[in-house]
């Protein structure tokens, strides 16, 4: 019996417990979302992005234990190298352009 | 059904995500309510990665071990090593463009 | 000022137009392009945007001045606007401030020149917000008419003027002005970017110590125990081994020394976990209070723990522990941002630069005094101020201090001179 199926509260399970954080960390995400659309600087949306981006991963991973899908997981990883890729190379486009690329 | 290690775990699994909830909050709080991008970038790296830490350790302990419970542990030393160094780079580019960091009196941005 | 001018055309007998060569010598190469007429007299127009070369153009807009003898510089900046837009205010102020910034700039050159300040005035104008301007020729229109109010004979161009968004208008606005009277030239600087290599030397035990990494990840995120796995992660791992193992391991790895690195590591990496959950309590209570009683400031401190890996993972811990954030890493100089003041004494006394001499050098080097006690920490903003802000070197240009003999190359002179710490 794993972890997932183990009863909580009321005949829900863990699994639904987790799928009730996925969805509060949506709504985080949706707050954040402000800030990205309002900058007022080009490095406060990337920040927003950035924080976003870490965000939509630990979505991704809590719905991979949630519905026991691991291949959820690999996903968030890429996404988290994609993100990581994206904060580096935006701020070292704006700083030196066409210094890296 | 399940014995105590197992009722330990579940604790701790609700716990972690509690906590990954909360600093995630903070985070969001922060980049919404802090002047600048300096200040801003201060909660992105700091509460959002311990968020997430928290967020994946929760992750981890449900799948146990196993392939995908190495991966989320894999995935949370890469988020503790990445999200300082992009905040670190968007600080930085923020620096060299000329941005001057809020100090108290300056006009809220 | 004549002796100055003869010698400088002397050097630049041969050379090229004033775009081409990137240091000061070449300063008075314009005088070739400007062919027969006398060395202009009057004022020096130099059109003014926040571009990554503003500082250096500023730079060379007062050597040439100096040298050539304008009696004043003109800041001015074009507005892209008309007065009335919604946000037209806004946008005014915003090129306000990039006038003072440049003002004060300037007038700080003039001052570290050697001798006395030469009798050159600054002034900034902020032209063309009546009427809305369409390309090149409107721009050149309002130039020339504002040269010829103040009696103007040049201008100056920032290499990355760009007054309309992202569109390059260098061009065209070098061509539009010849067609005037005006005697136009690019400030001969280059944008501030690091070409430096980053590759070390290729040998075994790199290669080895890439390989295994590289396969044990691989391994990591397949299946270890599937043949297929092994071929194909001894074939990734062989390619990235290849390709990156000079680029990514920068020190040669040792027995003795690699090993308890990482051994040292394990231990610190609890430690660290601890600072960050201890401080990021207090930082939630800073950010969740209604009133956000937060005082920022940005910090220099001199750090002696070598440069590479080390200072990374400094640069990277003084970042996680909240509160503190490293804006810049200059050599062995951090910059650190810090948004309370609990945060920056925490800083200051060193603990997190100690645990990464441990985790580096062993036990023994972790001994030295903190960088409060070495007086190696000053405050850039702020009340407690004991250091100017560095703002106006970080985009790019010299230092004001230097900027008197060596305007542009920014890059080798403020990267290569600052002395480096090594292993030790």
């Amino acid at each position: 019996m794993s972890v997932v199926d183990a009863a909580l509260v009321a005949g829900y399970t863990v699994g639904d417990f987790l799928l009730l954080a996925a969805a509060g960390f949506t709504v985080l995400a949706i707050g954040m979302l402000y800030r990205a659309v309002k900058g007022p600087t080009m490095q406060d949306r990337v920040l927003a992005v950035n924080v976003l981006g870490t965000n939509t991963v630990v979505i991704l991973a809590i719905l991979s234990a949630a519905l026991s899908e691991p291949t959820f997981l690999d996903i968030a990883l890429v996404y988290a190298l994609l993100n990581f890729l994206m904060a580096i190379a935006i701020s070292k486009f704006t700083v030196e352009r066409g210094g890296v690329l | 059904m399940i014995d105590a290690l197992g009722t330990a775990r579940v604790a701790l699994v609700v716990a972690f995500t509690l906590l990954g909830l909360f600093f995630t909050f903070v985070s969001m709080t922060g980049v919404l309510r802090l002047p600048d991008v300096y200040s801003r970038a201060h909660t992105a790296s700091q509460a959002d990665t311990l968020g997430a830490g928290f967020g994946l350790a929760a992750v981890a302990l449900t799948i146990g071990w196993e392939a995908a419970g190495v991966k989320s542990v894999l995935l949370l030393f890469f988020i503790f090593v990445t999200n300082p160094t992009a905040a670190h780079a968007i600080a930085r580019a923020a620096f060299e463009e000329g941005t001057v960091p809020w100090t108290e009196g300056d006009e809220r941005r | 000022m004549a002796d100055t001018d003869a010698a400088g055309d002397a050097d630049d007998e041969g050379a090229g137009s004033g775009t081409a060569g990137g240091d000061a010598a070449d300063r008075s190469g314009d005088d070739a392009d400007r062919g027969a007429p006398a060395a202009p007299t009057g004022g020096l127009v130099v059109p003014v945007e926040p571009t990554p070369t503003l500082r250096a153009t500023i730079a060379y807009a007062v050597e040439a001045a100096v040298d050539d003898g304008f009696s004043t510089i003109h800041l001015v900046e074009i507005a892209s606007w008309r007065n009335g837009d919604p946000d037209a205010d806004s946008r005014a102020a915003k090129a306000e401030r990039v006038l003072e910034r440049a003002e004060a700039w300037a007038n700080s050159d003039l001052d570290d020149l050697d001798g006395d300040r030469p009798p050159v005035t600054v002034a900034t104008e902020l032209i063309g917000a009546d009427e809305y301007l369409f390309g090149p020729d409107d721009y050149v229109r309002v130039l020339a008419a504002y040269a010829k109010e103040h009696d103007a004979g040049a201008v100056l161009l920032d290499p990355e003027y760009t007054p309309v968004g992202n569109t390059t208008l260098l061009q065209p606005l070098e061509f539009a002005l010849s067609n005037t009277s005006l005697t136009v030239e690019t400030a001969p600087v280059t944008r501030p970017t690091r070409r430096e290599r980053l590759r070390s030397e290729a040998t075994g035990g790199r290669f080895v110590a890439m390989f295994g990494f590289s396969l044990a990840f691989y391994l990591l995120l397949g299946d270890p125990f599937y043949w297929f796995d092994w071929v194909t992660g001894i074939a990734t791992a062989a390619i990235v081994s290849i390709t990156l193992s000079r680029v990514s391991i920068d020190t040669e790895p040792a027995i003795p020394r690699t090993p308890m690195r990482v051994v040292r590591g394990v231990i610190y990496v609890p430690v660290l976990l601890f600072e960050i959950v201890k401080a990021n309590v207090e930082i939630a209570r800073v950010i969740l209070d209604p009133r956000l009683p937060i005082e920022p400031t940005l910090n220099r401190m001199r750090v002696i723990v070598g440069s590479g890996l080390p200072l990374m993972t400094l640069a990277n811990s003084i970042t996680l522990t909240p509160g503190t954030l490293t804006v810049r890493a200059r050599d062995s100089d951090l910059y650190v941002h810090s948004l309370i003041p609990s945060a920056r004494d925490g800083l200051f006394d060193g603990s997190l630069e100690r645990w990464t001499r441990f985790v580096y050098y062993g036990r023994a080097s972790a001994r030295l005094p903190t960088p409060r006690e070495r007086d190696d920490c000053a405050i850039l903003q702020g009340p407690d101020a004991t250091e100017e802000l560095p703002i106006a070197a970080a985009d790019g240009g010299a230092e004001p201090s230097e900027s008197g003999e060596t305007p542009p190359e920014p890059d080798e002179g403020s990267d290569a001179a600052t002395p480096e710490v090594t292993d030790g």
